[in-house]
């Protein structure tokens, strides 16, 4: 009775779990695997003509390589501009520490459609950065900052930058300073330091850190089609294409699933090249 | 090593910039006076905070996201607690699948979250009407935000106040309700302000599930956005920001602890 009573308290949300994430997935699954159809999403019977549409043609087919390509420069970026923020904030005095952490987490709080769009006033042949350059004579003609990767990467980068730095702060944070200090009255360089005891202890933030940051950016839909004008062309744009779109239900799931594993290899691949040299 | 320190200062700086810089590019194009998003604005005006107020699409969008916002926090405050209560305080061998599970909507892309739930409410017959996917999509994606929060003020807690209630007579709603309801009180608060402005903001769900009919206030500035280079937008973000900010400032005024 009890017990009974007990596992109510779980079982709403698991009866949700299961009903609205695992069967939906498995749906996909499925639908990856099932018959293209003319008019309507799907065909009967099964085929595995969804994944040969994706890889035979090339406009889809490169795409993999290029949103991962995307995916990990984002990642990289987000690391080079989150380590020294994750640092600064872990070290600064106590009464610092809960305003940088909010400037930090201050994105979070605007929704994606808002700070994209921030990106393309800042970055258009118009924009913000273009016209103060021109004005102050420094070019002639605009600086292609949008409608490419540079300008996707850049956005993407803002949008993710949290999800880096508030790993890296949890992994720095659980480091004890003492380790560090003891380190420098032991003789080593500020470098050195950094080299042997902060950056690996700091590991685990970086490796989940770049994770979600890769799983977010791969997988983003707004700010690709918004700061890359559809010119970047995406797989995550394109299976919204094909499952919205073109209506094309089977031919998207397989896309979508590919991409999925893809980035499951990739992490993986990460995954196993940070242990290898680090621990 | 005497020009690192310097420049890493200044990098920092740069990136505090870069972090805050669209946020307050679109709240400033906002005031501008001019038909267009130019760069320097043609003075200062309030008239995109004007058309905005008298646009019933953009009206419509605000109002229908704060009430799918509200319904959304209602459900996973009360689903989200549960499943904490039950996570810290009963589950043994089963506790880091119950936390998984209740965190996969984080984990998984949003966006092919999405796209399952819109095959799954096809296949069962019911799509993209009555808005119930597009709900359930919310709940879920509102969900951990709530688990995550009530987890941590209550871990660390001894729940042998509550037996000890108990013992003394309370019956288990008296308990539950004089006890355990005050610990977790900071920890529902915080987990609902974040599923509202999750809520309120996010994208994916909305998008493919957004259905017939009115859409939340992401999706119909997004579909703006793509035809329309007004000030405008920038009035409707501008106000969106400021919604999330009241809300987080209220939060902190009632339920703030430093």
């Amino acid at each position: 009775m009890k017990r009974a009573r007990i596992l109510m308290l779980i079982a709403p949300v698991a009866v949700l779990i299961f009903l609205f994430i695992v069967l939906p997935y498995v749906t996909v699954l499925l639908m990856s695997f099932r018959a293209p159809a003319d008019g309507q999403p799907y065909g009967a019977g099964f085929s595995v003509e969804g994944y040969r549409q994706f890889f035979s043609q090339n406009y889809y087919a490169l795409s993999l390589p290029q949103t991962m390509g995307l995916g990990i420069v984002t990642s990289l970026v987000c690391l080079l501009l989150g380590y020294p923020v994750a640092l600064h904030i872990a070290t600064a005095p106590k009464r610092w520490r809960g305003l940088l952490y909010g400037i930090v987490l201050s994105p979070l709080l605007v929704g994606i459609v808002v700070r994209s769009y921030g990106w393309t006033i800042l970055l258009g042949n118009a924009g913000v950065i273009n016209t103060t350059l021109r004005n102050l004579g420094l070019i002639e003609r605009p600086l292609p900052l949008m409608y490419n990767e540079f300008g996707v990467v850049l956005a993407l980068a803002h949008v993710f930058l949290p999800f880096m730095v508030l790993p890296l702060l949890a992994s720095l944070q659980t480091a004890d300073p003492a380790v560090r200090q003891a380190a420098r009255s032991l003789g080593a360089g500020r470098f050195t330091v950094f080299r042997r005891v902060t950056l690996p202890m700091s590991m685990p933030g970086i490796q989940s850190g770049c994770i979600l940051v890769f799983v977010l950016a791969i997988s983003s839909y707004v700010t690709p089609a918004l700061v890359g004008g559809m010119r970047v062309k995406t797989t995550t744009l394109l299976v919204v294409d094909a499952l919205i779109d073109q209506f094309q239900w089977p031919f998207g799931s397989a896309m979508a699933l590919t991409l999925a594993i893809s980035a499951g290899i990739v992490v993986l691949i990460f995954a196993r090249l940070t242990r290898i040299r680090w621990s | 090593m005497g020009l690192v320190t310097p420049l890493l200062s200044l990098l920092r700086a740069l990136v505090y910039v870069f972090l805050l810089a669209p946020i307050v590019v679109v709240v400033l194009a906002s005031l501008n006076a001019g038909n267009f998003l130019t760069f320097p604005p043609q003075g200062l005006s309030l008239r995109w905070f004007w058309t905005f107020l008298n646009n019933d699409v953009f009206i419509d969008a605000i109002v229908y996201s704060l009430i799918l916002a509200a319904l959304a926090t209602a459900v996973s405050l009360v689903l989200g607690t549960m499943a904490a209560l039950y996570f810290v305080r009963h589950a043994r061998r089963e506790a880091e699948v119950v936390r998984i599970g209740v965190l996969l909507p984080l984990i998984l892309p949003e966006i092919l979250t999405a796209i399952a739930l819109l095959f799954f409410f096809y296949e069962i017959g019911i799509g993209t009407q009555y808005k119930i996917a597009l709900f359930t999509g919310h709940v879920l994606m509102t969900l951990p935000f709530v688990f995550l929060n009530v987890t941590t003020s209550l871990q660390g807690r001894d729940d042998a106040v509550e037996l000890a209630a108990r013992t003394l007579g309370a019956s288990r709603m008296t308990a539950f309700r004089r006890i355990t309801l005050p610990l977790i009180a900071p920890g529902m608060a915080t987990g609902g302000v974040f599923a509202f402005i999750i809520s309120f903001d996010t994208f994916g769900v909305s998008f493919i599930l957004k259905g017939t009919g009115s859409a939340p206030l992401p999706i119909q500035l997004y579909d703006y956005l793509r035809f329309n280079f007004t000030p405008e937008a920038a009035a409707v973000s501008t106000v969106s920001i400021l919604l999330t900010l009241v809300l987080v400032t209220l939060s902190n005024m009632l339920f703030g602890r430093d």
